[in-house]
């Protein structure tokens, strides 16, 4: 069996489910953009470009999602990048692996349980009461943008901490010990060493998370009090109230379009801030 | 994991086998005596050989019902004794809206038994064909004349019998009457403007465009039905200058009005007698404007899995001992005189469950318009994104 | 640096502690606190549909995880040696897989698997003699575990080549210089090297198909998992019964995790 043949014979189970389970869906989500609505909801079969033309109806949620999903980005990358730091570099072996898993386990509960917890402590009755005692008076933080990004951050933050982990495990712990015995101090290790080495996995990490919070639904929602309204908001509605199928599909075409320049535009970064690297590491 | 007396002789257990072949007693008695009860209803699951066939069942309805219902509006208890009486467990789904009830249905393949839908929905359900016609003869405890007509008539379309009612009862306002200061808030039109002024950031109203877009309109003095651009217009422009202003969008507003975070909610009726029993600070009116009259129906959908249990469940809450303590636990008024004359006085005298003749009078039923209108349903997206 | 690791450990575990202490609320409602009680524990474990829409949960999970885990690591292999248009075909495909909202998945599944059942199910019953007996396609566990698999395959695949890409390739190609078989090579160099990346998205497919609302909630026909039991029953009012299944999932997968480790560790010193 030539190369050839395996890398075919590895790929094939993936791409039979990729055929089946996404470009099958996709291409009934793409045909019924150009239907129309049903009288009674649902999807008449048309050719129209009418619910393209009614995009700017959702202007706000895309408005909306583009500027809170790279700000939970970027705010969940700064909080996970430490943490992914200490365990991968800092930390004893032995403790590494359960600290680690101690990072995902407690999405092993719903998020909707935890959401409900977080109305809790954001509540009158949790963060706004503590603040009282100290003279802060009449804080409000539930059904909040503030709120939602304190969700998307927690939410989030297993799916940045992993990647970034993973970098900084595989960096040669003797690069590090090299650059010190040269003499470098810490903080010129870390800028001229460690971090250049882990920007694949910041990467990866940025852009899982970004794409994600791109279809987010379930934290603005629960969070933001039905104030906060996400593109991801705006297709649950679609579906799920006005059974507007024909439009939602249209919508959904629109996410994936501004996702692919959003994305593409974020890849060309990364690569230029990478040159030195094959495009392997750029990731696509 | 039991809690029953644990252990068994295996003598004993024979007798009992024998006794449960016989059909002398029922397949909820064996499996509690022998202690199986528990083991089955995990194990039965996870493997299929497991689980009692449908044949061995006390009654022939097989061992469950899926309902999709509304939040709050059954009592846990008597899904209890349907089990023992029929061996069927009684899986409730809950959902928040008519049309995500209706965009489930459409879909296909949502495995509900029974559901519950709102008179204004019916005419659509029939026109999609979802739902089904009903076979009265299995239903013994309908008796359509002790039935109020004003909330029986919608079950009925062209003559034929989709619905029997449920429940009914009226979409209003709740408020926490600490923070009234003594001017009472009895209209919609109260509503919204003091929403804008000392009841800023405190108030909550529903995820659902019929009763948000209604009671806006109302504000007006519209019809809570109207589809009229111009006076759509003006709610929408209502709406979004109260957003601001807006604790929440959600119609989850019993958690917010307990913790005290928010002080005045769209409510219904239910929901408005659950609060007010635990709290009597909160207090549940009609707007005198009019508003939302409604009334639940149960129907089984079209190509219900377990359409036998369907029945046996809607018979067995229809038997008016069963409805009776349905209307205690969660508050919404029976339209059945038979149910009705088992409530305590307190209740019918409730003027939560029964309003005033003149604030009811002014109320409107939903129409299916309203339901499937797409342009209620853009202005609500509109209204969420702003 | 220690306090900071604390502290963002705080940040994830404080929810947790609430969840945890409501769950011993006497009372029914899950915003005032009235003495404690353990009776929600045993309401969830005597509720059926408790116990049945966990065991999909954990079915589903696994079974997902495990599919995307060996199905995505064969198609990162096949990858990391390939060029070329296929190659480029791939990588857009999985890009597409992740950026999809899962909304947009759920609905698209659905759509997708009932029209193509409503054809294949009457050609199916037209090759049986007895049509009752001709198997029948319906949305149920398995429609979840093919759509959750479709989108961990893509995660598995993305983080196992992050890793490939950072490993040497030299170690390999020694290998191969050395006529050893490639499933040698590859059993003895690249998949030790590889482990982490395959349990870390093995851990991260588990997760996402455990803790997934939306994709399963369209696509899980009758169906309960148990977010979307979780889900309805959140709408009938937050009672401590929630927050003791919450617990309970904890507890199990901390127990699990450190029984876990106390065998690694035994493990490594004998």
């Amino acid at each position: 069996m030539t190369q050839r043949e395996r890398n075919w014979l590895l790929l094939a189970p993936a791409a039979a489910w990729f055929f089946v389970m996404l470009i099958l869906p996709l291409s009934f989500v793409f045909v019924f953009s150009f239907g129309e609505r049903g009288d009674a909801g649902g999807y008449v079969p048309a050719f129209t470009f009418e619910q393209y033309a009614n995009l700017p109806a959702r202007f706000a949620a895309f408005k909306n999602t583009l500027i809170l999903a790279p700000l939970g980005t970027l705010a969940a990358m700064l909080i996970a990048y430490p943490l992914a730091y200490q365990l991968a570099v800092r930390t004893d072996p032995k403790w590494r692996l359960i600290l680690l898993v101690l990072v995902i386990v407690p999405f092993w509960t719903s998020i909707l349980i935890r959401s409900y917890a977080w109305l809790f402590i954001l509540g009158g009755q949790g963060i706004p009461r503590l603040l009282d005692f100290i003279g802060i008076e009449d804080v409000r933080l539930i059904y909040t943008p503030f709120a939602v990004l304190i969700g998307i951050i927690y939410g989030y933050l297993p799916l940045m901490v992993f990647p970034i982990y993973v970098a900084l495990d595989r960096l040669d712990k003797r690069l590090l010990e090299a650059s010190a015995d040269l003499g470098a101090r810490p903080m010129t290790t870390f800028f001229r060493v460690t971090l250049p080495m882990s920007i694949p996995g910041m990467a990866t990490g940025c852009m899982l998370v970004f794409i994600l919070l791109m279809g987010e639904f379930l934290i603005p929602a629960l969070l933001g009090g039905g104030k906060v309204f996400f593109v991801g908001n705006a297709l649950v509605d679609l579906f799920l109230q006005s059974r507007n199928w024909a439009f939602g599909s249209a919508v959904a075409m629109m996410l994936i379009v501004v996702m692919l320049v959003t994305v593409t535009v974020y890849m060309r970064l990364i690569a230029r801030l990478n040159t030195q690297r094959d495009d392997d590491v750029a990731l696509m | 994991m039991t809690d029953n007396n644990g252990y068994i002789s295996k003598r004993k257990f024979m007798e009992e086998l024998r006794r449960y072949e016989k059909g002398s007693v029922t397949r909820r008695h064996f499996l509690g005596v022998t202690g199986l009860g528990a083991a089955t209803a995990v194990m039965g699951t996870a493997i299929p050989g497991l689980r009692p066939s449908p044949a061995l069942a006390a009654s022939d309805i097989g061992d469950r019902v899926i309902l999709a219902t509304w939040p709050n509006y059954h009592d846990p208890e008597n899904f209890e004794i349907f089990t023992d009486q029929t061996g069927a467990f009684t899986q409730v789904n809950v959902f928040g809206s008519n049309e995500e009830m209706l965009a489930k249905l459409q879909a296909g393949g949502s495995g509900w038994d029974v559901f519950v839908p709102t008179n204004y929905t019916i005419t659509t359900y029939v026109s999609e064909d979802l739902i089904e016609p009903l076979d009265l003869s299995k239903l013994p405890n309908y008796d359509p004349a002790a039935f109020d007509s004003r909330f029986a008539a919608a079950g009925t379309v062209d003559g034929v019998v989709y619905a029997v009612p449920k429940n009914w009862g009226t979409t209003g306002l709740a408020v926490n009457s600490k923070h009234e200061g003594g001017n009472a808030i009895d209209s919609w039109k109260a509503f919204f403007d003091r929403t804008m002024d000392d009841f800023s950031g405190r108030t909550m109203v529903h995820d659902y465009q019929l009763t948000t877009i209604g009671n806006a309109l109302k504000y007006f003095g519209y019809s809570f039905n109207s589809i009229d651009e111009g006076e759509l217009a003006k709610a929408e422009k209502l709406l979004i200058d109260a957003k601001p202003h807006l604790f929440a969008i959600s119609s989850d507003y019993q958690p917010a009005m307990r913790s005290g975070d928010a002080w005045l909610t769209m409510c219904w009726t239910g929901d408005g007698k659950q609060m007010n029993s635990d709290m009597p600070e909160i207090r549940f009116t009609l707007g005198k404007e009019g508003g939302e009259l409604w009334s639940d129906f149960y129907a089984i959908p079209k190509g219900a899995p377990h359409r036998e249990a369907a029945y046996a469940l809607i018979n067995f809450l229809l038997d008016p001992q069963v409805n009776s303590r349905e209307v205690l636990a969660h508050g919404y008024p029976s339209a059945d005189a038979r149910t009705d004359a088992l409530l305590p006085k307190e209740i019918l005298n409730d003027p939560i469950l029964y309003p005033a003749k003149d604030l009811l009078d002014a109320l409107e039923f939903g129409a299916a318009a309203t339901l499937t209108d797409p342009n209620r349903a853009e202005l609500m997206a509109r209204f969420k994104s702003a | 640096m220690r306090i900071y690791a604390f502290c963002v450990y705080l940040f994830l575990y404080t929810p947790i502690g609430i969840i945890a202490l409501f769950s011993f609320n006497a009372g029914r409602h899950a915003s005032q606190f009235q003495g404690f009680s353990v009776k929600w524990y045993g309401r969830a474990l005597n509720n059926p549909f408790v116990m049945e829409a966990l065991e999909n949960s954990l079915m589903i999970a696994f079974t997902s995880a495990a599919l995307a885990s060996i199905i995505g690591t064969m198609a990162a292999v096949g990858l990391h040696s390939m060029r070329g248009p296929v190659r480029a075909i791939f990588d857009a495909v999985i890009y597409i897989a992740i950026m999809i909202p899962g909304i947009v998945i759920g609905i698209a599944t659905l759509i997708a698997l009932v029209t193509v059942f409503d054809v294949v199910n009457p050609w199916l019953a037209g090759l049986w003699a007895d049509a009752e007996a001709a198997p029948q396609f319906s949305m149920g566990r398995g429609s979840v575990i093919a759509a959750h698999t479709m989108f961990t395959m893509a995660l598995v695949v993305v983080i196992v080549r992050a890793r490939l890409s950072t490993v040497e390739g030299a170690l390999m190609e020694a290998s191969a210089d050395l006529y050893a078989p490639p499933w040698v090579t590859f059993r003895r160099i690249t998949l030790p090297l590889i482990a982490p990346a395959i349990f870390a998205g093995f851990l991260l497919a588990f997760t996402f198909s455990f803790d997934d609302f939306i994709i399963a909630f369209f696509v899980a026909g009758s169906e309960t998992t148990l977010p979307i039991y979780i889900f309805s029953s959140i709408r009938r009012g937050v009672t401590p019964e929630i927050n003791a299944i919450g617990t309970m999932v904890m507890a199990a997968s901390l127990i699990l995790l450190i029984v876990a480790q106390l065998i690694l560790r035994r493990d490594k010193k004998t």
